[in-house]
């Protein structure tokens, strides 16, 4: 059998059954990453020579738990020793960092093997930007459509077969929109639960590292590697961490659901016209998913927060003026050497005022309180997440993310953990939702996630290009 | 709102020390000076004095 379509749970019970070992599994991945990926423009960085030296000295080392031996790969704004980091700008083309993201630190401790380095939209904002000299990754679902950014690769190489998991970061859902578009599972988790050191910021109070794999189950391995504090990034949080994989169940009897229907049934069409209403197809998949997490024992309640809108501006304005802040030095020197998209989008910082960053701030504080109030009397809530398929790649232009709702950006905002999963299909491209809960309660968001995805199947569903090259 | 004539936006270019744009970077910028505008709606509303901003980000108690 192709051990590249095993979940990475799978594949780690095969390596510590001695059924397979790192080296056989590293070695399809690369295969498939040489065959697939002229198409696909998931990877900027493919590291055959040591991936394969890693995964022998794994595999004639001891055990080291259920990462042990899994080939992944990083976002290229996560910082890799002696391997060239772009943050996927001209600016850093020739970059080599001196040392790892603590993330990578983490799970190369655990056993992972470094495959390559993903593809990305410019310093996580830019992008898909066909001017840089990075090709745009594509949707593998369907090549011609867009697979969301900014782990763009990281999404692609996942859903495709190219990699058992990988990481991604998010400032305003740039995990969980690949993810949704993609069809796979993506986790943004609580702000302060997994260290950001080594990883290129794009905003400081907003910027959150995460996982992308093909299940619930991979995403629990993941985190059971990567949470837990870090004294040396400043927003770390010093909390325990549990056992994630534990906290799986199939039934959610006595767990209560907030579900935040206005988001898209009434605030995007508010905020941002009619072409913003989710398609019909979209909408029938979410109200079914309502249901399959009621037949699965869980009770739902509405919940009101404040119009989208709210949430998603908050969190544009904090984002633009700490990323201009970062980078005003380059666009008063050397403006010439951005994309046109994260020139654009960044650039729009400049006109902010100190006072609106205040505002926003002082907002942003309300908002917390409201939804921590929302939050207290359910164990986590459900909204939606993009609310109709990918669009076509040539269809996305610079101000597309100023133009439609953001369904991300409120877990963004409040630093709560929120997880995306496929829900359905429309014209075979894949459809999401978020599951959200309270800050630090990963594992809630999880269990939820898991008996949703094994009552409903959607994760079984791969794309035509992900299928063995046997 | 109407979009900012070409002369004021170019003061605020200027007032930002962006003097290495080109022509099309700044005509780009100033299509996009309408989000700013509207963000900047958004999150200038009356609130209490004492209305703290979240400047160290703690997750707030129900």
């Amino acid at each position: 059998m192709d051990p590249t379509l095993l979940t990475l749970a799978e594949a780690s019970r095969a390596i510590a059954a001695g059924e397979l070992s790192p080296a056989t599994l590293t070695e399809a991945y690369l295969d498939r990453i040489a065959t697939l990926d002229g198409e696909l423009h998931s990877h900027v960085t493919v590291l055959r020579d040591e991936a394969l030296a890693a995964a022998r000295g794994l595999g004639a080392g001891p055990a080291r738990g259920p990462l042990h031996g899994i080939p992944i790969g990083l976002k290229d704004i996560y910082k890799s020793r002696g391997i060239r980091t772009t943050a996927g700008s001209r600016v850093y083309e020739t970059h080599v960092p001196d040392e790892d993201a603590e993330t990578w630190v983490r799970l190369r401790q655990a056993g992972a093997i470094l495959l390559g380095k993903h593809e990305t939209h410019e310093f996580a904002i830019g992008g898909p930007d066909f001017s840089l000299p990075f090709p745009p990754a594509r949707n593998p679902w369907n090549t011609a459509h867009y697979p969301a950014g900014s782990s763009s690769g990281s999404a692609v190489a996942v859903a495709a077969g190219l990699c058992a998991a990988a990481m991604g970061s998010d400032t305003g859902g740039s995990i969980r929109g690949p993810a949704a578009y993609c069809g796979i599972v993506g986790l943004k988790p609580t702000y302060g639960r997994v260290s950001r050191r080594g990883v290129f910021p794009l905003s400081y109070t907003l910027d959150h590292c995460g996982p992308l794999t093909r299940t619930v189950e991979d995403c629990a391995i993941m985190m059971q590697a990567l949470a837990g504090y870090d004294p040396q990034d400043p927003a770390s949080a010093d909390r325990p961490v549990p056992d994630y994989r534990a906290a799986l169940t199939l039934r959610l009897d006595g767990v209560k659901i907030g579900l935040v229907r206005h988001f898209h049934e009434r605030d995007a069409v508010a905020g941002f016209g009619a072409d913003s209403a989710p398609t019909p197809a979209y909408a029938a998949a979410f109200d079914a998913a309502c249901h399959t997490l009621e037949s699965l024992g869980a009770r739902l309640v509405d919940v009101q927060l404040s119009p989208l809108m709210d949430f998603a501006d908050t969190n544009r304005v904090i984002m633009l003026s700490e990323a201009y802040a970062l980078h005003e030095s380059d666009f008063r020197e050397r403006p010439q050497l951005f994309g046109k998209h994260m020139f654009a989008r960044i650039g729009l910082g400049a006109f902010l005022a100190a006072a609106d960053y205040v505002e926003a701030t002082r907002q942003r504080r309300e908002l917390c309180v409201e939804f921590a109030r929302a939050l207290a009397p359910v164990d986590a809530i459900v909204s939606a997440n993009a609310t109709g398929p990918a669009p076509r790649i040539d269809a996305v232009g610079t101000w597309s993310t100023f133009e439609r709702p953001s369904y991300t950006a409120p877990y963004n905002l409040t630093g709560a953990p929120a997880l995306a999963l496929p829900i359905g299909f429309e014209n075979g491209l894949p459809l999401g939702f978020q599951i959200a809960a309270k800050p630090f309660d990963e594992a809630v968001v999880l269990r939820v996630g898991h008996a949703f995805e094994q009552a409903t199947g959607f994760h079984r569903q791969r794309p035509a290009i992900a299928a063995s090259l046997a | 709102m109407a979009e900012i004539s070409r002369e004021r936006f170019a003061l605020l270019v200027e007032q930002a020390g962006l003097k290495k744009l080109t022509p099309e970077q700044i005509e780009e910028l100033r299509q996009g000076y309408r989000f700013v505008e509207r963000m900047a709606r958004t999150v200038r509303r009356r609130r209490d004095r004492a209305a703290e901003p979240a400047h160290i980000f703690v997750h707030p108690r129900a």
